[in-house]
C-alpha cells in the first residue's frame, strides 16, 4: 500500500516538473544545485549543522499542518501515519545524509525522532474567523488580504504590536516586519475562482498592476507606523527597516506574478510554492537577487499569457 | 442571436468531443440542451463562454465573436475563495442598480458570513445570486436546479421565466428533463458531438418518449445478461 503510494506520489512529481517547463526546470537544478552545496558546507560544523536541521524540521511541520490530504489518508490507509514519516523522511533525507557524512549522527537520529514525533500531530484546522472593523478597510477587491487576515488576525495584530511596543529594541521593528513579510507572502499561496479574476473585467497587463498596487499599498500601511517609531529610537540605522520593507516588496510584486504565471482556479500550484520558496530564499541571500528580478520580469509575461485566456475579451 | 457554426473541439489529440456542430438560438427564448454523461454538454458552454479552445467553427453573437462581456455563466458546481464572506464576493461583481438585500430575501443567506460555512444549496443560490447581478444579454446556466430544495427550484425557474420577460437569451443544462420540458422554449440534443435534434419543447416530448424506451431497453438487456 506504501509502495504504491510513493508511486503516485513520484508521478505527481513528475507531472509537476513537466509543468514547470524546461527553462525554469534549468533554473530550479541550479538554484536548487546552489543550495545543496550551501547545505552541505553549513552541516560541516556543530552549531551551523544543528540549525539546519531545525529549520528542516520547521519547514516539515508548516508542510504537516497545511497539506490537505490528511484526512483523506487518515480515511483510506490505517498506517497513514506511516506514510507521513516515509514521505518526511524522503525530504529530509539529504540533510541526514550530509549529516551522517560530517559525522554528526546524534543530530541525525534525532532529526528521524522529530520527525516520527511530527507524524503523530493531528492539529486540527481551526476554524475560527475573526470577523472585525479592520476588515471593512481592505477593499473588496484585495480578497486575499481579507481572507488572510481573516483567518490569522489574532497573530498579525500580536506581531504588529510587538513591533511597535519593543521598537526601543533594535531587532524588533525588522523582526516583525520579516514576519509579517512572510505571512502576507502565504496569502497569495491559492488560486481563486476564474469568476473573480473575470470580475474584475481588466485587461491582463492592467488586473496584475492593480492586484500589485494593491498588495504593496496594504503591506505600505502596515509597515508605515514601524518604520516611524524605529525612526525615533535608531535614527543612525534608519535604512534597516526600509531594507526589510523594500525587500518584502519585491517578494510581493515576484509573488503575485508567479502566482498567476502558474494560475489554475481553485487549485494551490506546487511550482508557484516552489518559485516563491525560491524567491524567498534568493533574496535573503543578495548573490541571487539579480535572478530574483530576472525572474520577475519572465513571469510578468507568463502571467500576462496566462491570464489572457481569462480575460482575453476586455482588450 | 446566437449562431454556431461547424463548432469541432477536442480534448488532446484523439478526443473530439464535439464535432463540426451546428446550433441557432434566438434572442429573448430559454433553450435546454440535454445529451446523456460525457455528451459535451459543458465543453459547449464553456466554449460559449470562451473558457475552450475551438479547433474549427466559431460562435456568433448577433453576428460578431461572442465573448465574456455578453455571457453570465453559472458553472455546476460553484467554487470559492475561503475565508470571504457571501456580501464580499457579490461585491466583486459590479451592478449599481442590484440591489443584494432585495434580492436575497428570495434566497435569505446568511451574507455576511464566510462562504465556508455554507451548505452546498447556499453555495449554489450565492453563485446564482452572482450570476444574476451581472446582468449580461446571454445567461449559461449548467445545472442550475443541481442541490436546491424544490422551494429553492421554484424560485430559480420564477428567475429565468423573468429573465427572458427582460428578453434575455437563456441556455442551460439539466439532467432532470422534465424541468428542460416546462421551462424551455426549445430543447437541444447533443449526442456524438452534434446536435441530433434541436425541437420546441411539445414536439420534443414524443422524441424524449422514443430514446428513453431505446436507452432503458438497451440497458435492460444488458442488465439480464450480467445478472445471468
Amino acid at each position: 500500500m506504501i509502495v504504491n503510494l510513493l508511486n503516485i506520489r513520484f508521478k505527481q512529481f513528475y507531472r509537476e516538473i513537466l509543468r514547470i517547463g524546461f527553462f525554469r526546470n534549468i533554473v530550479l537544478l541550479g538554484i536548487s544545485f546552489m543550495l545543496l552545496v550551501f547545505l552541505y558546507l553549513q552541516t560541516n560544523n556543530f552549531p551551523n549543522a544543528m540549525y539546519a536541521s531545525i529549520i528542516v524540521l520547521l519547514l516539515i511541520i508548516m508542510l504537516h499542518t497545511k497539506r490537505d490530504d490528511k484526512i483523506f489518508l487518515k480515511i483510506n490507509f490505517s498506517s497513514h501515519k506511516w506514510i507521513y514519516f516515509i514521505e518526511y523522511l524522503f525530504v529530509s533525507l539529504v540533510l541526514i545524509v550530509f549529516l551522517l557524512i560530517h559525522n554528526f549522527w546524534e543530530i541525525a537520529l534525532l532529526t528521524i525522532a522529530v520527525l516520527g514525533i511530527i507524524t503523530q500531530i493531528d492539529l486540527k484546522k481551526n476554524r475560527t474567523n475573526y470577523n472585525t472593523k479592520i476588515q471593512k478597510w481592505i477593499p473588496d477587491e484585495c480578497f486575499e488580504w481579507k481572507s488572510g487576515v481573516r483567518n490569522l488576525f489574532p497573530i498579525i495584530v500580536i506581531i504588529w504590536l510587538i513591533g511597535i511596543s519593543f521598537s526601543f529594541f533594535v531587532g524588533s521593528v525588522p523582526i516583525a516586519l520579516f514576519i509579517l513579510g512572510i505571512i502576507s507572502l502565504n496569502f497569495l499561496e491559492k488560486g481563486e475562482p476564474y469568476q473573480m479574476i473575470i470580475a474584475f473585467e481588466k485587461k491582463p497587463n492592467k488586473f496584475l498592476s492593480l492586484k500589485i498596487k494593491q498588495q504593496l499599498a496594504i503591506l505600505s500601511i502596515i509597515s508605515a507606523p514601524m518604520i516611524i517609531v524605529f525612526q525615533f529610537f535608531h535614527s543612525h540605522l534608519w535604512y534597516v527597516p526600509f531594507i526589510v520593507y523594500i525587500v518584502f516588496c519585491i517578494l510581493q510584486v515576484y509573488a503575485i506574478l508567479v502566482k498567476y504565471s502558474f494560475y489554475e482556479p481553485n487549485s494551490k500550484s506546487t511550482a508557484a510554492q516552489i518559485f516563491i520558496g525560491i524567491g524567498f530564499v534568493g533574496l535573503l541571500m543578495p548573490i541571487f537577487a539579480p535572478l530574483i528580478i530576472l525572474l520577475s520580469l519572465r513571469f510578468y509575461l507568463k502571467a500576462k499569457q496566462n491570464l489572457s485566456y481569462y480575460l482575453n475579451d476586455y482588450y | 442571436m446566437i449562431t454556431i457554426e461547424n463548432l469541432s473541439i477536442s480534448y488532446g489529440k484523439e478526443k473530439r468531443v464535439i464535432d463540426a456542430l451546428d446550433l441557432t438560438i434566438s434572442e429573448g427564448t430559454i433553450n435546454g440542451i440535454v445529451g446523456l454523461n460525457g455528451a459535451g454538454k459543458t465543453t459547449l458552454l464553456n466554449a460559449m463562454y470562451g473558457l475552450k479552445s475551438i479547433e474549427t467553427g466559431g460562435i456568433k453573437w448577433n453576428g460578431e465573436k461572442i465573448t465574456k462581456k455578453a455571457v453570465s455563466y453559472l458553472v455546476t458546481e460553484p467554487y470559492f475563495y475561503s475565508n470571504i464572506t457571501g456580501n464580499e464576493y457579490l461585491s466583486l461583481f459590479k451592478n449599481k442598480h442590484f440591489d443584494v438585500k432585495k434580492w436575497n430575501e428570495l434566497f435569505l443567506l446568511p451574507l455576511d458570513q464566510i462562504i465556508d460555512e455554507y451548505s452546498t444549496g447556499m453555495k449554489k443560490k450565492l453563485a446564482i445570486l452572482s450570476v444574476i447581478k451581472q446582468d449580461k444579454p446571454i445567461f449559461i446556466l449548467d445545472e442550475p436546479f443541481n442541490g436546491l430544495d424544490i422551494e429553492t427550484c421554484r424560485i430559480i425557474r420564477s428567475i429565468v421565466l423573468g429573465l427572458k420577460e427582460k428578453n434575455k437569451t437563456i441556455i442551460m443544462t439539466s439532467h432532470i428533463i422534465e424541468t428542460l420540458t416546462n421551462l424551455c422554449d426549445y430543447i437541444h440534443y447533443l449526442e456524438g458531438g452534434k446536435i441530433k435534434y434541436s425541437k420546441e419543447k411539445n414536439e420534443f416530448k414524443e422524441f424524449e418518449r422514443e430514446l428513453f424506451e431505446n436507452l432503458e431497453n438497451k440497458s435492460i438487456k444488458l442488465i439480464t445478461e450480467l445478472l445471468n
